[in-house]
């Protein structure tokens, strides 16, 4: 899921000041696992916002933020309330935050979150990068643990020299992740793989930047 | 005799290490290199060594050069993607630099510029892989070269890396790449050093091994606490300690020209590669108490 974290509230006060009512759009998915965008958190910052003296008009916790059409419609019957606010925020991910922005043509939308990166949820609370969308996966050769994302340099062939009894030398709480594949690979009985293999440099065109994806075939007129 | 030539010659050889400095005053860094003229085999020029920001090597191996002193060109992949990189290296060529050391590089998070973007577009393996490349007239993406570099390229080991079978699977991967050479992580066990020679003797390449001098009991332990794959045995602390302060610094070039003249003796590796790291006037005296001089 994507991980996001609450802004700091004097700067959303700072980019909010000369807006004065509002409507809260959250998100059921990972904001709301997150703590960041459920109902908890949107009753919350209803409360926090009137108490600095702004205006609420509503809120919706979306079922999934980031769907543009799904949002849409789910939004249709808040018309009144949306009509009186003066704009839009919300409390999701970056991608959450642009799905209003094409939903409200004509309202400012203003994001409550910073959007982090992919990653698990480890325990309650307790989130953990694991994904760098590089648009390549390597996981089948690196016995499913991802050294572009664990490794904070990204090495694909094995650790660098700042490995220091099995940690990273960026910081003694990052285990090297070139350690984890090894003992991972070792418990599969896959080392000669690991061993044989020299991985490419990586083809980056396949992270070019706007990605876009079109799965459905295209009805035939 | 080029460093290749010697280090082919079965020699035994010694480089020692220039480091850049941070402005444009090269005054000090060209009195190191006039004391280690006529001395050394060759000398590495790092690459913004610990991520500080200093000269780039290219320059300073070209200086180096005119200050009749053969370079080992270090290049991490930290700073430059494949294209600045594979640039580079045909400009280091046409400056005359024949020596190539690849390395990952420090994390920025290490050096003075710590919200710089870390590139890391390509690593050591493929690093040397590109070097072999270029060698052999094409580029990465495969096309032609009018024209090609003709590097002797080596890389880096940690015989002292825990766990070490990582680091033998990445070892033996840049021997495949075209590592001609190795300069290794600083030693101090000679008998562990000794152990990982009989498994690095098993592969055609020439290992030098890695010296830092002691400057004290207190250096020894901040290496043992702070540096990855660097362990200083407990018998040499208590020599420099024994030794007291103010001849502590003595001791541990005693230390390793004692180290370095075992290995030369005993035939253990190819060479040695001394990092003054800031004592680059002491190098002629450990080679000469060493007896290489």
């Amino acid at each position: 899921m994507i991980i996001t974290k609450k802004r700091d509230f004097k700067e959303l006060m700072e980019n909010i000041k000369n807006c004065k009512s509002f409507f809260l759009i959250g998100c059921s998915e990972c904001a709301s696992l997150c703590g960041t965008g459920g109902e908890p958190e949107v009753k919350a910052m209803k409360e926090t916002l009137e108490a600095e003296g702004k205006i609420v008009t509503g809120g919706i916790v979306a079922k999934t933020g980031c769907q543009v059409l799904g949002t849409k419609t789910e939004l249709k019957k808040n018309r009144e309330e949306l009509d009186k606010a003066e704009c839009i925020l919300v409390m999701s991910c970056g991608a959450g935050t642009q799905a209003a922005v094409e939903i409200f043509e004509d309202k400012p939308v203003y994001p409550t979150n910073d959007s982090l990166f992919l990653g698990n949820m480890t325990r309650f609370q307790m989130f953990d990068e694991r994904c760098s969308l590089c648009g390549k996966c390597i996981l089948d050769k690196t016995g499913g643990i991802c050294p572009i994302t664990a490794c904070p340099k990204g090495l694909l062939n094995g650790p660098c020299g700042g490995c220091k009894d099995g940690h990273c030398e960026i910081s003694p709480d990052i285990k090297c992740a070139w350690v984890r594949i090894y003992e991972r690979m070792k418990r599969l009985d896959r080392l000669q793989e690991l061993c044989e293999v020299t991985l490419e440099a990586k083809d980056w065109s396949a992270s070019q930047k706007p990605r876009t994806l079109v799965t459905r075939e295209e009805k035939k007129k | 005799m080029s460093f290749r030539n010697i280090l082919n010659s079965g020699k035994f050889v010694v480089t020692a290490e220039v480091g850049p400095p941070k402005g444009t005053d090269v005054k000090e860094m060209i009195h190191h290199m006039e004391l280690l003229k006529g001395k050394v085999d060759a000398v590495n020029v790092t690459d913004n060594q610990s991520a500080v920001m200093r000269i780039c090597s290219m320059a300073v191996c070209k200086i180096a050069i005119e200050h009749g002193l053969e370079p080992i060109l270090q290049m991490t992949c930290r700073d430059r993607n494949r294209i600045g990189l594979q640039s580079d290296l045909l400009g280091a060529s046409i400056l005359g630099i024949k020596n190539v050391l690849c390395m990952t590089g420090d994390h920025v998070s290490a050096g003075d510029h710590k919200g710089a973007k870390p590139v890391y577009d390509v690593e050591s393996v493929q690093l040397l892989k590109m070097v072999d490349g270029l060698n052999n007239g094409k580029d990465m993406s495969g096309s032609d070269l009018k024209g090609t570099t003709d590097f002797f390229q080596g890389a880096v080991v940690t015989p002292e890396a825990n766990p070490i079978e990582p680091q033998l699977i990445k070892f033996e991967k840049k021997i495949r790449a075209g590592a001609k050479f190795f300069q290794t992580q600083a030693i101090y066990d000679i008998e562990k050093f000794k152990e990982f020679m009989k498994y690095a003797r098993k592969f055609p390449v020439k290992i030098l091994a890695g010296f830092v001098v002691l400057k004290s009991a207190g250096m020894a332990n901040f290496l043992n606490n702070n540096v990855p794959g660097i362990r200083v045995p407990q018998a040499l602390i208590d020599e420099l300690k024994a030794a007291g302060k103010e001849k502590a610094l003595d001791t541990g070039m005693d230390i390793t020209a004692r180290h370095i003249k075992q290995l030369k003796d005993e035939k253990i590796c190819d060479g040695v590669h001394i990092m003054a790291i800031g004592m680059e006037d002491k190098v002629p005296t450990i080679m000469e108490r060493a007896g290489l001089l």
